[in-house]
């Protein structure tokens, strides 16, 4: 059976990409190996964070972070439609985001920052740590500053990808889960893939194929032959008990690693970037299908990060960490759109993929349905490491 | 590093301590409790005075074991303290603790020890103060001293609600009723094949006898096929509702004490990913291990309640056996005796397979309503549980629920509810519990004020 | 009044702060114990406002949470766990430090 689309995976991606697909008519087949939402789409910490990150800012990084505005200005707009878009609510809060400062160091950043993101067309507005305090008046007086973007905020990722994959499948899309990708190879114009469900071998041929599979993606390409920068990025975040509503906004920190939210429930959601340990395998290479461990250490600095900004944080209990895994590309920037040395093979991966998820799946699903990389996501292409693959001969 | 870390101080962990420690091991033992005992031997507090404390004939191998424990200078006993996280790293386990010994643990082998809790069962008024579970009333009464109400009705399955009933009227306290929702019928079939072997053990049996003859001489109503429907009351407990005879009945309570099981205490096996099975028939997980206690894990042992609900004289059998195994791993001068307590531990079984089959609440399980809370962390309702296992593939897993209706996210980390989810999904899939994968067990196991983290 | 007095000797009592009445306690109980002999069976509310009380005692359900006065602060502790001692302040519902 030939299909127009096939993807592979069924995260936020890939149920996003499903959803524009079976909505433009192409009745895209979905495989999924585990359960919907399994990975990362549902395993990360839900933040909207559209402000310059503070890894952008670190040494080594230059120019990514006017690059990743253009992408954040479009996604604002993205997030903004999609409850009215998918008919339902979806947990998402757009109530601002507050990115702190601790020190005069960590101000003279925040205000270069801003500047550059004015510059590009990002409102966010420099405050003082009193005009901080007014919006959320349980900051530490140290607090000193903060960049102020109003409409920054988080979602809830446990239920998202599932209202994708909902509306794709009522638009036409046949989503399978614990149906697994055994095999892709070129198969003249098209491609053709190996599944396994329930212990049945079965193939399918399809004319495009989207590999959203997040952090196994450079592995899966690898088994094509294909060489795609992408890092194995392992996470952890940690959530405390619930309590009374107080903070509507987004926390990050321009000097420290840290991301902080309240969900509707009232539980804090802590993350940022801070590293997990992932298992390993017999030969030492990381196991990317189990759960990285924690590392305590890690767990303890976070803790301490967002409890030195917001002290109330210290009333609270710990009540669940977890880890995850997503992956980083060689520049930081997400990978997006055809592979060139694999024509039809397309890809989306490599950060920001909550935040980005929903419009770079609206991105590719343009590509096939126009036939066209959309101009918006032109810097992001997979061809800017089309290098890499110069001495490849895809299978 | 110490050689060996005990996790829980009851019995099963007493029982290895005395072999690790005889053996010349270094050996922690960490418990959540002030003082050992476990919850079947658990201590007033050390600066009361009580008479004739769990002075029955049953309870004095326990009593002996406890003595030598308390009185051996080489154990370093860390009560008061929450074993959090458990991880394997190279050759040596670490564990995170909080509470009065909070910080890091290292260890060259563990023994998860933690005993069982009772199974929490949703019905109608179950979450009303005053609704209790029998070892919280229990443990009320022999370390606390402290009657958990009254008038108190016992319910359940399980027969350990008639020494609860004896002990409550020892304590002078008015026990309202037992209600024990299978019929002498039934429960006289049940264990009827078990009878034969557990001759060999008479002295459970002997003390069930003399309980019932203790009740009736105290003229306590002891209901055998009385079906309990639920708990009513304006803000607390005031009657309990039962099904007598085709006719619903109502009795009035300050207290209920619930027992339809146990369930083995499992988070830190799982968090550490040692191999688990169902457990039957009340349910739950029981860590996997081979003869001599080894779990699937290498260095770490588990004895007790954590293998399955077996009781107090199979955990000293199988802690026992686990002492003697981690000494002989550990390359010390084996002790002696391995053989003796896996015959030990052997004969006690037919006893244990009739306690099974007689309290297996099989058939007899209170109903629910859409309303009862099944998650009671986060008040999730049986009817919110169902709704979300509709929109779901029948292959959906437990932590997929949770995840879409929130079941199991809360303080608890589902210990309450995951049992029963995990049932709904085998009975919607028709398959066996043991073929639905359970919660993801994360760290921490017990919550931990966050101000003790970042010290 | 569900003290168990026959054959129990207790250290002479303190008095422990229960959401702002002043409640008898022996030193080494727990704060659980000290509650359901004062008769004070609810110990937090759940998200829709009704009353909790204990139902393990052994620290693994973790109903009892209450707030405890320490050094200024609040903070949550299981009441099971918890022994009390002479000028203990809890509250069942979550209080501002």
């Amino acid at each position: 059976m030939t299909h127009e689309v096939l993807i592979i995976g069924g995260g936020l991606l890939g149920c996003a990409a499903a959803w524009h697909l079976a909505r433009a008519g192409l009745a895209p087949r979905l495989i999924e190996a585990r359960g919907i939402n399994a990975g990362a789409s549902g395993q990360n910490a839900g933040s909207l964070h559209f402000q310059i990150e503070r890894r952008f800012l670190e040494p080594g990084a230059s120019g990514q972070g006017a690059d990743i505005v253009r992408l954040n200005r479009l996604a604002i707009e993205e997030w903004a439609g999609l409850e009215e878009q998918l008919s339902r609510p979806l947990d998402i809060h757009m109530h601002g985001g507050l990115m702190l400062a601790e020190s005069e160091a960590d101000l003279a950043l925040l205000a270069s920052k801003v500047a550059r993101e004015n510059e590009l067309g990002l409102p966010t507005q420099l405050l003082s740590g009193a005009e901080a305090r007014d919006l959320v008046p349980r900051l530490a007086p140290h607090v000193c500053g903060a960049a102020w973007l109003a409409r920054e905020g988080h979602a809830n990722p446990r239920i998202l990808a599932d209202a994708f994959a909902h509306a794709a499948r009522a638009s036409g899309a046949v989503i399978e889960t614990d149906s697994r990708l055994l095999d892709l190879h070129r198969d003249g114009h098209g491609w053709q893939a190996t599944i396994e469900q329930a212990g049945q071998i079965s193939t399918a041929r399809a004319r495009h194929v989207i590999l959203a599979t997040g952090h196994w993606t450079a592995r899966i390409a690898a088994r094509m032959g294909l060489n795609i920068p992408l890092y194995l990025a392992p996470l952890m975040m940690s959530v405390t008990d619930r309590t009374a509503p107080f903070l509507p906004y987004l926390i990050q920190h321009v000097g420290k690693r840290l991301s902080m939210k309240q969900t509707d429930d009232g539980n804090m959601v802590i993350g940022g970037g801070w590293a997990s340990a992932p298992q390993r395998m017999a030969d030492g290479m990381p196991d990317l299908d189990a759960p990285p461990h924690l590392v305590p250490d890690n767990l303890r600095a976070n803790l301490a990060v967002a409890a030195s900004v917001l002290p109330c944080l210290r009333g609270r209990s710990l009540i669940r960490s977890w880890t995850g895994m997503t992956c980083i590309s060689a520049d930081q920037l997400p990978v997006v759109g055809q592979v060139p040395a694999a024509p039809g093979l397309y890809i989306a991966a490599g950060g920001s993929m909550f935040t980005l998820g929903p419009l770079l799946a609206r991105m590719l699903a343009r590509s096939i349905i126009e036939r066209a990389m959309p101009e918006e996501i032109a810097l992001f292409s997979a061809a800017r490491f089309a290098h890499l693959n110069a001495f490849v001969v895809p299978s | 590093m110490i050689d060996i870390a005990i996790i829980g101080g009851g019995p099963a962990g007493q029982a290895a301590a005395r072999q690790t420690l005889g053996a010349g091991l270094s050996t922690t033992m960490i418990d959540e409790q002030a003082r050992p005992g476990g919850q079947i031997l658990r201590q007033p507090p050390a600066a009361f005075a009580v008479k004739g404390w769990m002075a029955g004939r049953l309870y004095r191998p326990l009593r002996r074991l406890l003595a030598q424990t308390e009185a051996d200078i080489r154990l370093d006993w860390r009560g008061g303290t929450s074993v959090a996280g458990i991880e394997r790293i190279e050759d040596h386990f670490r564990l995170t603790l909080s509470g009065a010994h909070g910080g890091t643990l290292l260890a060259r082998r563990v023994l998860i020890a933690a005993g069982c809790y009772d199974m929490p069962v949703a019905m109608p008024g179950w979450t009303l103060p005053g609704v209790m579970s029998a070892g919280a009333v229990q443990t009320l009464l022999k370390s606390q001293q402290v009657v958990a109400g009254q008038p108190i009705v016992l319910l359940g399955s399980h027969p350990l609600l008639l020494v609860l009933a004896t002990q409550l009227l020892d304590a002078g306290a008015e026990v309202a009723a037992v209600l024990m929702p299978q019929t002498y019928g039934r429960m006289a079939r049940a264990v009827l094949p078990y009878l034969a072997g557990a001759i060999f053990t008479p002295g459970p049996l002997i003390a069930a006898g003399a309980a019932m003859a203790r009740l009736r001489r105290a003229g306590v109503p002891m209901m055998m096929g009385a079906r309990p429907i639920g708990f009513t009351g304006d803000g607390r407990l005031e009657a309990v509702d039962y099904a007598w005879r085709g006719q619903v009945q109502r009795i009035a309570a300050q207290a209920a004490a619930v027992s339809y099981g146990f369930l083995p205490q499992s988070d830190l096996p799982r968090q550490i990913g040692a191999a688990v099975r169902w457990a039957r028939p009340a349910g739950g997980w029981e860590t996997v291990c081979d003869g001599a206690m080894r779990s699937s894990i290498p260095g770490l042992y588990v004895a007790g309640e954590t293998t399955g609900v077996a009781g107090a004289d199979a955990a000293m059998a199988e802690g026992e056996i686990a002492g003697i195994a981690m000494a002989l791993d550990a390359g010390v001068r084996p002790p002696s005796g391995m053989a003796r307590a896996q015959a030990r531990r052997a004969r006690l079984q037919p006893f244990i397979d009739l306690l099974r089959a007689a309290a297996d609440p099989g058939e007899v399980w209170p109903q629910a309503t859409p309303e009862t809370l099944l998650c009671r962390c986060e008040d999730i309702s049986v009817a919110q549980v169902e709704a979300t296992m509709a929109q779901l593939s029948p292959m959906a897993d437990a932590s997929a629920v949770k995840h879409r209706c929130r079941i199991g996210m809360g303080l608890c980390q589902g210990r309450s509810c995951e049992h029963a989810l995990v049932r709904r999904i085998a009975a919607a899939r028709g398959c066996d519990p043991d073929a639905v994968t359970p919660f993801r067990m994360r760290f921490p196991a017990r919550p931990i004020p966050i101000d003790e983290i970042i010290g | 009044m569900s003290r168990i007095a026959d054959g129990v000797t207790r250290p002479a009592p303190i008095t422990v702060e229960i959401d702002g009445a002043m409640v008898p306690a022996h030193p080494g109980e727990t704060l659980a114990a000290v509650m359901i002999a004062a008769g004070a069976y609810r110990m937090r509310d759940d998200r829709s406002g009704a009353p909790r009380g204990l139902l393990c005692n052994m620290g693994t359900c973790s109903e009892c949470f209450v707030w405890i006065a320490m050094d200024g602060a609040w903070r949550r502790r299981r009441a099971c766990l918890t022994l009390v001692s002479e000028g203990l302040c809890i509250a069942t519902q979550e209080g501002q430090p």
